[in-house]
Order: C-alpha cells, then sequence, then structure tokens
C-alpha cells in the first residue's frame, strides 16, 4: 500500500453546515502535503477525521487504521500537533518528556532532550512560564522525538513572531524530514510553506479543488505578464485567472502555450500563493 | 499496566491538591495538638476506648469530610479542564485510549484520593498520639497507644474505601459524564439535570420517587455498610466532666460486610455507574474541544 491516507466522499456534517463535502484524496508516503483552504474551508475538519478526534461518513483509512475507531493503534504510528500552544499550563518539560516516554514505544528520549537543548529550554520550566514560541519548540521536540511515519500539523505556527516561525521550519525540515516521514501541514501562510511542500491539496468549501505535486503545478501552470497593448492576444490564450499588478497585467494559464506566450511579455512559474488565488476566486479580481 | 501508571502520575503533577489538602490539615491538626489548650486532664477517668476511639475517629472524620468535598469537585473538573484549556489534543495525540485516560479518572478519584487521605489520617494520629504524650505525660497514654484501636482504625478505613467506590460509583460516573460532556458551568449543569427530572415527576405525577432514589444513594451509605444495632457490640459509659458518653468498645460489631455486599441497592448502584462510565467514555470520543 503506498497511499498513506486514502479518503473516499469523506463528509462531515454540522447540523445543517457541511464541513467536508465528498472529500477525495490521497496522500503517498514520504511527501510534504500542505492542505490549503481559506477560513471555514474544511481544513481543521479534514485534520480531525484523519486523527480520529471526529466521527464521519465515507471511507477513510490512515495507515490501514480507520482513524475514528483506531485512534490508539493509529497514535502509534502517526503524531500531530493541532494547533499552537496546547500542552496544559501546569506542565513541567520534565514530566512531559517523562510522560511521553513513559507511554509512547516509540519515542526516544534522548532525541527530545538534545532538541531541548539546542532551543535552550530547561526542564523544570512550565508551560505557563513558557512564550508561545517556546511552548511550540518544546511540543515539536516532542513530536520530532517519536519515530512516526505521520507527522500531521495543523496551523503550527498560528500567532508566533517571524523568528519562532522560522525556528519551526528549519527544525523540521532539516532535523526530522527524511524518506521514512510524511508530514500533512495546513497552514495560512502558504508562501512560508511553499519552499518545503512536495504537494499541496487545496480545499474549498469541504471539497478538494486541487490535488497535485509541486513539480507538476511547474510544468502545469504559467504566469504571463503583460503590458496592456498585448493584452487582447493574451486574453485569446484563455487564462484561467488575471490580476493587474504595476501598470501590467498578470495572466495564469494551465497548460500553457509558452512560446506564444513568451511573445507577449514575461513568463514566469507560478507561485502556490499565486495558484491558490486563481483558483479560489475564480475569474478576473 | 504501565499506561495505567503514568495517567495516575500525570493526575498528580496536574492536581497537587491531592497531596496538598490533607498536608494542610495534617499540618493543622498537629499544630493544635503542640499547642492547642485541651484540659485533657478532666476526661482522664474515661475508659481507655471511648478516648482513644473518638480521638483517632474525629481525625479521620476530618480528613473523610473533605475529601468527600475535594473529590467532587475533581471529578466534576478532569474531563472538562483539558477540553477548556485545549490540551486534550495533546493527551489525545497520544497512543492511549479514551476508555484508559477516563477509568484513569475514575480510579484517581475512588482508590487513589482515599488512600493518600488514609494515609495522610494515619501518619497525623500517629504524629498527635505521640504529641499528646509527650504533653499529657501517662494519664492518656494508654488510650492512644492501643494496638487494637488502631488495628481497629485501619481496618475503618480500607472497609470504606472498598464501600464507598461501590456505594458512590453511579455518582462518580455521573459526575464523569456531566464533566465530559458540558461547555461551561460543569457545577451547574452536574444539579440541574437531577433537578429537572425531581421537579417534572412532581408536576407531573406529584411524586417524589427519582428526589427519593437520589437522597438514598446520597445518604444511605451508612445505613447499607453499618449496623445500626445498639446490641452488635458492647458498650461503655463514662463521666466526662458534667457530661455523661456512651462509646462503643469495638467497632468490628459494626462492619455490616454481608449484609453491604448482598445489597440488591449496592449492586443496581454499581451498574447505573457502570453504564454512566461508558457513556463518558463515549462522551470523551466523540467531543474533543468546547
Amino acid at each position: 500500500m503506498s497511499a498513506l491516507i486514502e479518503a473516499r466522499d469523506l463528509t462531515k456534517k454540522y447540523g445543517a453546515h457541511v464541513a467536508l463535502d465528498r472529500a477525495n484524496f490521497s496522500v503517498e508516503a514520504g511527501r510534504i502535503v500542505g492542505l490549503i483552504g481559506p477560513n471555514g474551508a474544511g481544513k481543521t475538519t479534514a485534520l480531525r477525521a484523519i486523527l480520529g478526534l471526529t466521527a464521519y461518513e465515507g471511507q477513510l483509512q490512515v495507515l490501514g487504521h480507520e482513524p475514528f475507531r483506531e485512534r490508539t493503534a493509529l497514535m502509534h504510528d502517526a503524531c500531530f500537533i493541532a494547533d499552537v500552544a496546547v500542552l496544559p499550563a501546569w506542565l513541567r518539560v520534565d514530566q512531559a518528556i517523562d510522560f511521553v516516554a513513559g507511554v509512547h514505544p516509540r519515542f526516544r528520549r534522548d532525541r527530545a532532550v538534545s532538541l531541548l537543548a539546542k532551543a535552550d529550554i530547561t526542564g523544570e520550566r512550565r508551560m505557563r512560564e513558557l512564550s508561545k514560541g517556546m511552548k511550540t519548540q518544546v511540543h515539536l521536540a516532542l513530536a520530532m522525538a517519536i519515530d512516526a511515519k505521520l507527522l500531521v500539523l495543523d496551523e503550527p505556527t498560528l500567532g508566533l513572531d517571524i523568528l519562532a516561525r522560522r525556528a519551526f521550519y528549519d527544525a523540521l525540515v532539516n532535523d526530522y524530514m527524511d524518506e521514512t516521514r510524511t508530514i500533512l501541514i495546513t497552514t495560512h501562510q502558504v508562501e512560508e510553506v511553499e519552499n518545503l511542500l512536495t504537494d499541496v491539496l487545496f480545499i474549498d468549501k469541504g471539497r478538494i479543488v486541487l490535488d497535485s505535486s509541486l513539480d507538476d503545478i511547474a510544468t502545469r501552470y504559467a504566469a504571463v505578464a503583460v503590458a496592456s497593448d498585448n493584452l487582447d492576444a493574451a486574453r485569446a490564450e484563455k487564462p484561467f485567472h488575471e490580476r493587474p499588478m504595476l501598470g501590467k497585467v498578470v495572466l495564469y494559464y494551465e497548460q500553457p502555450n509558452l512560446e506564444k506566450l513568451a511573445a507577449l511579455g514575461e513568463v514566469h512559474a507560478m507561485s502556490v500563493a499565486d495558484l491558490f488565488v486563481a483558483k479560489l476566486s475564480g475569474g478576473a479580481e | 499496566m504501565n499506561i495505567a501508571i503514568w495517567l495516575i502520575r500525570r493526575e498528580f503533577w496536574e492536581n497537587r491538591a491531592i497531596w496538598m489538602i490533607p498536608v494542610v490539615i495534617g499540618g493543622l491538626m498537629i499544630l493544635i495538638a503542640l499547642f492547642g489548650r485541651v484540659d485533657l486532664m478532666s476526661i482522664s477517668p474515661v475508659p481507655v476506648q471511648a478516648v482513644g476511639g473518638g480521638f483517632l475517629l474525629a481525625v479521620g472524620a476530618t480528613f473523610f469530610a473533605v475529601m468527600s468535598i475535594y473529590s467532587t469537585w475533581y471529578l466534576l473538573d478532569c474531563l472538562y479542564a483539558d477540553r477548556k484549556d485545549r490540551s486534550v489534543l495533546f493527551w489525545k495525540s497520544m497512543p492511549i485510549s479514551d476508555a484508559a485516560t477516563v477509568l484513569s479518572k475514575l480510579a484517581t478519584a475512588l482508590i487513589v484520593i482515599p488512600a493518600v487521605y488514609f494515609a495522610a489520617a494515619d501518619l497525623t494520629t500517629l504524629i498527635m498520639a505521640f504529641i499528646v504524650s509527650v504533653r499529657w505525660s501517662s494519664s492518656i497514654d494508654g488510650a492512644l497507644w492501643h494496638a487494637d484501636l488502631w488495628l481497629q482504625l485501619q481496618a475503618l478505613w480500607l472497609y470504606m474505601i472498598v464501600t464507598t467506590a461501590l456505594w458512590y460509583l453511579p455518582i462518580a460516573a455521573y459526575l464523569l459524564v456531566v464533566s465530559a460532556w458540558a461547555k461551561r458551568a460543569v457545577m451547574l449543569w452536574s444539579l440541574l439535570p437531577p433537578l429537572a427530572l425531581v421537579l417534572a415527576e412532581r408536576w407531573f405525577f406529584d411524586s417524589h420517587v427519582i428526589l427519593g432514589t437520589i437522597g438514598e444513594r446520597l445518604l444511605g451509605y451508612p445505613a447499607q455498610a453499618f449496623r445500626d444495632d445498639p446490641g452488635c457490640c458492647s458498650w461503655v459509659t463514662a463521666a466526662v466532666g458534667n457530661d455523661t458518653i456512651t462509646a462503643p468498645t469495638g467497632i468490628w460489631g459494626f462492619f455490616n460486610v454481608a449484609g453491604f455486599f448482598s445489597s440488591a441497592e449496592t449492586w443496581i448502584g454499581a451498574a447505573v455507574g457502570a453504564a454512566l462510565i461508558v457513556c463518558a467514555i463515549q462522551l470523551r470520543t466523540r467531543r474533543t474541544e468546547i
């Protein structure tokens, strides 16, 4: 089985509100996947379903488990940081390490200790005494010391300053990620994770609107900045989105005819952030 | 098993009051023994069992009363607090089942906390007996250093831990259900449903079966676990100042072991408790956040 996560017609309703509407997606092993969507698109609901924290309709397999019914077994192989700063205020850093070491068979204490030493966080401190950034570092150190096949991060850097955010992602990429790991991450700040993702899932109104690798995005889409005199010719090439910028107009194309477009203006690769905006707002801005 | 130990240890970390409150009570009692102005001479002619037993029971009862209040609060808070501060998201990222979590809270309230209070009460009575013996010399010694009395006290505590755990299981389980379910104001939510049921019954049927059942569960424990029969043991009477006190010479005769464990009420309550525990586990699985 190569797909680590396989969702088919995944649906979650809260009363009349449909948070997930027959979402289909899969995540392969060894990838870093960004689940990206506007507020209320169903990102967190999707993660909660994947982690077994909520009941759902449809089919969902994560590491061969049905998450809601088999959360305990799933948590041997998967790990998550749902939201920032959820470590309880009364917990001491050394207690947190002792506890996870006591209950988690895949936890490697030496690793957690060295990660915390690197971050200059000592064992006797309580979470309530730590800044939000430090708390996140503690949680990340605990998660990274678990030999999990899947790590799920839900808005892991929300509310952190730029230094803490950078430290977080550096640690993740340099000290954690290897070919045996898979990371699923949701965030608002697309630009910040763009460089570390291998795949993206765009979600909107509970549905998956794009499921693609970053390599595919690079070859499949292009952005062309054209001056106003070439605009009509450029529009004839059927852009799916356009956006005025500094006296020019940037047009976005799927499977573009690059030779033709190069004659009309400057051709760029499309960033994930641009693609996200284009896909989710549709048409011209 | 290993996980159970860590879950219990976690409860001690989070709820330091589990051991701090009994330490404070014990400390206060020891202070009273050290500096209190009790005229023990006046009661010195009282028979050994009455004074010693009364003293030991009073200490134990104080601990027990405080413990009942604390345990109630603990049960209401334990599944609510981590949802409120969202740390439930951390605990649920560990390979620990919701059943293990809920049962660890139940065991803490019904077994671990009573054991801590038992130990604290024992230690306190030992230290107090020592202080009193030194302060008032030999007149009272015989009453306090009485092997049979101590043995009776240990037996009483152990008997009460086992029987209260069983008798109050439905109450404890109900409090866990509220704790796992309520979005706010756990205290209020724990009172409202029974109150509403009692009032509804009174309104529609003009009866009070529910009130009677709840009252019997809350207050009926002594009648179930202990014999209320003056003939069950021998008594001594003695004058203390102008008063006369009557005390049993031993408490063995009061234990209603066979009666308690063969009572239908005991086991119906335990069955209701078990059903409510299943309910609390289900709620814990489904209700992650507030």
